[in-house]
């Protein structure tokens, strides 16, 4: 097998609605320089460099990374960018990773930001869509996140106010992270009252959209303890797709999460992820998902999701934390979410979360995805 | 502890042709999918993860890669979009083999700029403050590199076309590419302005096309194989974005990549019997083929029409450059001519150097050696 990989150092911008003191690079070089002071490291230790970022359509910047790698400081050194929409922070954590286990490198830089507000976000998401046969009907993300609600409710007789709870729960747990821009304590009542946008979607179900970056260091074993005695092994990482139109999809469960957890918990030895996990973080685009990703990474069983969170037992005190960062409900600044949720994990075990440290976590599960609901990841960190 | 041996065993590859206008992406994409396989004994279902290329802006598609994961035969495996030369996709796919948790990888790369704007493709690479107000893109760092090469060099324009002249008819030998008339040296010079001193036929083509490429594990590539190519060196490097910046007169991120994949072949020198070679223009190429360490500078001419490394036998990315396919094509010509030498009448090579490159001026380069 290939060669043991830790994060050693962390690094995230304060995210907002609208930064207008900084362009892209700016803001990346904010978050790098973060990563780098954490890890006791500078740009000249550092082997190779991956950037990410959600559709450039985003930002109207293509292949942003050959402008934003003097922000950087990498010229002359390896970089590449990945892009995989949502999951696009997560995907660039797995490139890293494999440069590190494959032995290109000994430190890599994972580098993951949008920037939001300068790009007409929804216009962006709708090109996804089949310009012959898809661009007729579908309109931006939501349309299809209702229907995958709407299947829940149908099928599983989950209600509204079971995905109003993961809204309450997740704004709650925002309000302590000092990077979250969006800070408002939600009531089930007022999720429910809120404006549908696109029922069962209502306003407090959709996170804020944000601009931000957010950049790790990746060590290999040998050279892991110059910057930290304690780093964040990655026990197991996959990311996983299916077809967009295959007919067989299921609306209910995620497969390609359950595919790749399949591999992860394989990898890293979990068989009771209930137990065993102290700490998940997901990236929940919106906040009927969060459930069916308790389904696919096996926290509760198939349909189970609405008597999981009913018990609290996802709560900050409960037995199987989920987002205690708040998740996206704080920050959502999409290319960059699923890098935040393997930082806001990674910290965990590390025993040094800025807002809701879990006592004693040592073993955390971090989910991300993006697409079309079809691109679907997930980690297993341990102490 | 010691990491596994990555080899190439398969590739298949579309006619590269100026439109594709009867097939759309997911058809040319699907057709090497389907193809790869042929001879191997192997098929989709022994495929452990799948990792493209291609361009959402040249797309028309934001996450393009969502709308062909059918046609990638993607559908329930581990999938990843490098949104740069498949070459850098080959990369991701042989650190993934290495490192122990995938033994076979599919590899792609497709690209269809007749139904795009390339030059905005370019253009929109720039940084938006001070690069395109003043409307530097491609065309323009084209020229510049151009007017400082033959400036410096003893070059002239009209070897620049001998250069694409070979080339082509190369192409049209070699490389799997639709041409209608092989151009000769006065036609390259009469072929318009491409960017002073460059004519038109002096830039790369785009074209339409898309390839596939195996890579596996040692044990696979041994049972599966008749010629396992494999990947015994690899490096990347990125320049600065500001071409003023750059080091005037060479593609010093193309060197940093090659020394990185020498050193870690453990060449001293660049030994290769072959070398595949990517560019944007006649005069990239020179700049390239000097940068691998093939020639001194100024000197690269000399070593594009040589025959002690021969250079781009399939005729290279000047008559055909399916952008973001381009370095991908150059793996599978190389890893080709290594095992199936009879197909190029030639004396069997047993090294090769692969190049690929993206962003304007070539700001970042990638390399691979192959051995037999």
């Amino acid at each position: 097998m290939g060669r043991h990989v830790g994060i050693v150092g962390v690094g995230q911008t304060h995210h907002s609605r609208r930064r207008t003191d900084v362009s892209q690079a700016g803001l990346v070089r904010e978050a790098v320089n973060r990563a780098l002071a954490d890890a006791k490291l500078t740009i000249e230790d550092i082997d190779s460099v991956v950037v990410a970022s959600g559709p450039v359509l985003f930002a109207a910047v293509n292949q942003p990374e050959k402008w934003v790698v003097d922000a950087i400081g990498a010229q002359g050194k390896p970089v590449v960018r990945v892009t995989s929409g949502g999951g696009a922070g997560f995907a660039g954590a797995l490139a890293g990773y494999y440069q590190v286990a494959g032995g290109y490198a000994e430190r890599t830089l994972v580098v993951a930001y949008d920037k939001l507000s300068e790009g007409q976000l929804q216009y962006s998401i709708s090109t996804l869509y089949d310009p012959f046969w898809g661009r007729e009907f579908a309109v931006g993300i939501m349309g299809f996140s209702a229907a995958y609600w709407r299947a829940r409710m149908d099928v599983l007789g989950h209600t509204e106010e079971a995905a109003a709870m993961v809204s309450v729960k997740n704004h709650k747990n925002a309000i302590a992270n000092p990077y979250a821009h969006f800070k408002k304590e939600v009531t089930i009542e007022e999720v429910l009252e809120s404006k549908p946008l696109c029922w069962p979607i209502k306003l407090l179900d959709v996170p804020p959209i944000s601009d931000g970056a957010a950049a790790v260091v990746l060590a290999s074993e040998s050279v892991a303890a110059k910057s930290t005695d304690r780093p964040a092994w990655i026990q197991g990482i996959a990311y996983c797709c299916e077809a967009d139109n295959a007919p067989e999809r299921s609306m209910l469960l995620s497969e390609p999460l359950a595919l790749a957890a399949r591999q992860v918990y394989r990898a890293a030895g979990i068989t009771n992820p209930r137990r065993q996990f102290d700490v998940v973080e997901v990236q929940e685009p919106y906040s009927c998902f969060e459930l069916s990703y308790y389904e696919s990474l096996g926290l509760c069983p198939p349909g189970g999701a609405a008597e999981l969170i009913a018990s609290g037992a996802t709560q900050l005190d409960g037995d199987i934390p989920v987002n205690p960062s708040g998740g996206t409900m704080g920050a959502n600044p999409i290319g960059a979410v699923g890098l935040i949720r393997l930082i806001e994990a990674a910290t965990q075990v590390m025993g040094r979360s800025e807002n809701h440290q879990i006592k004693d976590a040592k073993l955390a599960l971090v989910q991300s995805g993006g697409g079309w609901a079809n691109l679907r990841g997930c980690a297993v960190l341990s102490a | 502890m010691s990491l596994g041996k990555v080899a190439v065993i398969a590739s298949a590859q579309t006619e590269l042709r100026p439109a594709w206008r009867d097939a759309q992406h997911i058809d040319l994409i699907s057709a090497v999918v389907t193809s790869v396989f042929k001879g191997t004994g192997l098929s989709l279902d022994d495929v452990d993860f799948v990792i493209d290329s291609g361009s959402d802006v040249l797309d028309g598609r934001s996450i393009s890669n969502c709308g062909f994961l059918g046609a990638l035969g993607a559908h329930h495996k581990e999938e990843a979009r490098v949104e740069e030369d498949g070459l850098w996709a080959a990369l991701y796919g042989a650190n993934k083999i290495r490192a122990g948790s995938s033994s076979l990888g599919l590899i792609v790369a497709y690209s269809k700029p007749s139904e795009s704007d390339v030059d905005a493709y370019w253009s929109s690479q720039c940084e938006p403050f001070y690069q395109r107000p003043v409307g530097f893109s491609q065309r323009a760092a084209s020229g510049m590199q151009a007017q400082r090469y033959l400036g410096t060099h003893a070059v002239s324009q009209r070897d620049l076309a001998g250069l694409v002249a070979r080339r082509w008819a190369d192409a049209a030998r070699h490389g799997k590419v639709a041409i209608d008339a092989v151009p000769d040296v006065e036609g390259v010079l009469d072929s318009g302005n491409g960017a002073t001193p460059l004519t038109e036929l002096m830039l790369a083509r785009p074209v339409d096309g898309a390839v596939a490429v195996l890579l596996a594990n040692e044990d696979i590539a041994l049972r599966h194989s008749r010629n396992p190519v494999f990947v015994t060196g690899m490096g990347n490097a990125m320049d600065s974005h500001a071409f003023g910046s750059r080091t005037a007169g060479k593609l010093a991120s193309c060197e940093a990549a090659a020394a990185m994949a020498y050193k870690k072949a453990g060449w001293d020198r660049p030994k290769a019997d072959i070398a595949e070679v990517s560019a944007s223009s006649a005069v990239s190429e020179l700049m390239a083929i000097e940068a691998l360490g093939l020639a001194g500078y100024g000197r690269g001419l000399g070593a594009a029409l040589g025959s002690k490394v021969r250079i781009n036998v399939s005729g290279g990315a000047l008559p055909a450059d399916p952008i973001m396919a381009t370095g991908l094509i150059r793996l599978a010509n190389a890893a080709n001519q290594m095992s199936h030498p009879e197909l190029y009448g030639s004396e069997v090579p047993s090294r090769a150097i692969v190049h690929g490159a993206g962003g304007v001026a070539m700001q970042s380069n990638c390399v691979f050696t192959l051995e037999v």
